[in-house]
């Protein structure tokens, strides 16, 4: 069943009611911003891939043609490549997560996480393969057997124990985040496992250097190598340090309230300096860290929830967990220290002027945001199991009356008749009949993401058209 | 994970692709085409040169005027020395300097290449009269890290103009532990060389 412009009854069981209903009450009102084209993050898909290329060219010189006519020669140079691919991949992994304002903003934290684990899977098979190739290629040459190979290897080469260790550190992050493994270990732990590659970057930078054929001898290609190292390390420096730092020096956030929006989820008002200078659009995210005991040591991403005026700052969160529960005691006063912003999940990436939003349960607080700044003319889609779990329902409200927006609040279970009706190709095209030419933002649960993802295929959306926003870094 | 599996299959095809198009006679002729191939392509040596890079056509001989030939850093246009070339006579640019002055007896001989494992050895001699005075290496495996290291060892012990060729004036020497192979090339290169030279 569809509700056009529900009232849902009970919903507000919180104890204060929202300030001001999340209207920016007197702050600037938001302008739709000027479309940003794809081209930024083409351009840095591009130069990530030329520096793969480059990166091997040295071996590719090196080696006259017709020269690997042995089986040892063909694996060491197999070892070579590899080699040279993983040094490198492991570079991008760890200037991809450099948190670059730049790569935050063009390619945005999400997208960044998707390209990190694919490329992550492909960096271990790397790694695994440029260990083993050398191994038996060496062991094939000097005539040993590959046990013994090993041995001689981590006695006689110079940096090979730190190597083997670094390999085996890529092994153990590469292992926790196969994602049956990843879900079923308390986020922090992962998150401190995963720090323990840049200990992989430290221990496996001697060997590459002190071994490496195309690496040991001095010359440009080496050169160029440390330079890689050097860029890498200034960006995270950069990202990491110099960036937040500036960032939170100047705008000064601070805790200004915590509401009730639901039973399950709260929103935090934020004031601080010079917000009306903030270089944020609505549906995108910042890591926040709440500066109390308890909650200081750990970061974790909301996205803001209004979008930006020179008053204040909202975040809305659904309580899943121990750190989202702490949230609700906030107190007023509290100071926050927060990362970003970041993502590309925002009105300015849309490819056209008429868009579909479909948010599924928190998934609106990003919505929430874009729906603020996209032209008029929107449609959004809202599915919520009960009455009681639709949040910002006043706003939306404001919203359709003056954005010109379309809601549609389908309630219910995913298998009652009127969810499932509408979620399908022709139920998208009975709502929206010009779907195929919107931009569809979609935001939710990664059932209603994949399923959602599924029916806009079918209906013939072309998929630069979709947003995606997953909640998953 | 289908973009990764796309990757990794691309990594792994990518990676053969490369090296059969870097591997024996026939592939070589693609490879000479590339543009990519900005090393000076010679037809490959004959017989099994297990160790890439070192067998191929990299002994520059400009750098056998210096006591470490196989140290040149750029890898200029090559032409392969001929095993067996006496008298620097193949090898038109490589002005002595260091340590044969232009008397009228001194005079050079060259070795034959001798290839083990690792990369190719190869051995010149300077006579004065009958007398060496001189041992330069024109090729010694460098491809790794560690033969380089290994190459530097025997170089070291036993060539110059006062190494161990000279003060023992013949080729039963020392091997140089940890490098035998390629000390037992380096002497039977220059055993040829003495052979010749008399
Ligand atoms: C880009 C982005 C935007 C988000 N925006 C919102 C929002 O607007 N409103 C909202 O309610 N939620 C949002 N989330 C989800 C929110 O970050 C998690 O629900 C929250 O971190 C859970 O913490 P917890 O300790 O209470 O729960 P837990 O039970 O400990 O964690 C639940 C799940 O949340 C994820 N998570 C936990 N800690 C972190 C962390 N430090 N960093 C990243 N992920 C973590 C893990 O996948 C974990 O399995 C967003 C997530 C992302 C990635």
């Amino acid at each position: 069943m569809t509700y056009p412009r529900t009232h849902a009854a009970g919903r507000r069981a919180g104890t204060t009611p929202s300030r001001d209903g999340g209207r920016p009450a007197g702050g600037v009102r938001p302008q739709v911003p000027p479309r940003r084209g794809p081209g930024g993050r083409r351009v840095l898909a591009a130069l990530l891939v030329l520096g793969l290329l480059a990166s091997v060219l040295p071996w590719w010189l090196d080696t006259p043609a017709g020269s690997l006519r042995t089986t040892a020669a063909t694996l060491t140079a197999a070892g070579r490549i590899t080699g040279l691919v993983a040094g490198y991949l492991l570079l991008v992994q760890v200037l991809m997560m450099s948190r670059l304002p730049l790569l935050e903003r063009w390619i945005g934290g999400e997208q960044i996480a998707r390209w990190h684990r694919d490329l992550g899977a492909t960096l271990l098979v790397a790694v695994l393969a440029h260990a083993a190739l050398i191994l038996v290629g060496y062991a094939d040459l000097e005539d040993k057997p590959i046990l013994t190979e090993a041995g001689v290897l981590l006695r006689d080469h110079e940096d090979m124990v730190s190597a083997f260790a670094a390999a085996g550190v890529l092994v153990l992050i590469g292992f926790t985040s196969v994602r049956a493994i990843r879900r079923v270990l308390p986020y922090e732990l992962w998150h401190a496992l995963h720090l323990a590659s840049y200990l992989a970057l430290l221990l496996g930078f001697g060997h590459q250097f002190s071994n490496g054929a195309q690496l040991f001898r001095p010359g440009p290609v080496r050169t160029l190598w440390i330079a890689m190292y050097v860029v890498v390390v200034a960006a995270l420096v950069w990202g990491r340090v110099v960036a937040p730092l500036a960032f939170n020096l100047r705008h000064r956030l601070r805790v200004a309230d915590v509401v009730a929006e639901s039973p399950d989820t709260i929103s935090i008002y934020l004031t601080g300096d010079r917000l009306g200078e903030l270089d944020l659009l609505g549906g995108q995210f910042f890591r926040w860290r709440f500066l109390t005991r308890g909650c200081w040591w750990q970061s974790h991403p909301f996205s803001v929830s209004a979008a930006a005026n020179d008053r204040w700052l909202r975040l809305t969160v659904k309580v899943v967990g121990a750190y989202t529960r702490d949230l609700r005691d906030l107190d007023p006063g509290t100071p926050v220290w927060a990362e970003g912003p970041s993502g590309t999940f925002t009105a300015a990436h849309r490819t056209g002027d008429r868009a579909l939003l479909i948010a599924g349960g928190s998934g609106i607080t990003p919505i929430r945001a874009v729906l603020e700044e996209l032209p008029p003319g929107s449609a959004l889609i809202y599915r919520a199991r009960t009455p009681a779990d639709v949040l910002l329902h006043r706003e939306l409200d404001w919203l359709a009356q003056a954005r010109d927006v379309r809601i549609w609040y389908v309630i219910g279970s995913r298998n009652d008749p009127g969810p499932r009706q509408v979620l399908t190709p022709d139920g998208l095209r009975g709502l929206v009949p010009d779907v195929v030419r919107r931009d569809v933002y979609l935001c939710g649960p990664p059932g209603l993401v994949a399923q959602s993802l599924a029916v806009l295929r079918q209906a013939g959306v072309p998929r630069r058209q979709v947003h995606l926003a997953t909640f998953e870094l | 994970m289908r973009r990764a599996l796309l990757a990794i299959t691309g990594l792994a095809a990518s990676t053969t692709a490369m090296v059969v198009l870097k591997s024996g006679p026939g592939a070589s002729q693609v490879a000479q085409e590339l543009p990519a191939a900005g090393q000076p392509v010679a037809p490959a040596p004959d017989g099994p040169a297990p160790t890439d890079g070192g067998a191929g056509p990299e002994a520059s001989p400009s750098g056998a005027a210096s006591p470490r030939p196989r140290r040149s850093a750029t890898r200029a246009p090559a032409t392969r020395p001929t095993a067996g070339a006496t008298s620097g006579a193949r090898l038109p640019s490589a002005p002595r300097t260091s340590s044969a002055p232009a008397r009228p007896t001194t005079r050079t001989v060259t070795g034959p290449v001798v290839e083990n494992e690792y990369g190719n050895v190869q051995v010149r001699i300077t006579l004065s009269g009958s007398r060496i005075v001189d041992a330069v290496a024109l090729e010694l495996p460098e491809e790794t890290a560690q033969s380089d290291q290994r190459s530097q060892q025997v170089d070291d012990r036993y060539s110059g103009t006062s190494g161990l060729v000279v003060q023992q004036q013949g080729a039963d020497l020392d091997t140089v532990s940890g490098a035998t192979a390629t000390s037992t090339s380096y002497r039977q290169s220059l055993q040829a060389a003495i052979d010749r030279a008399n």
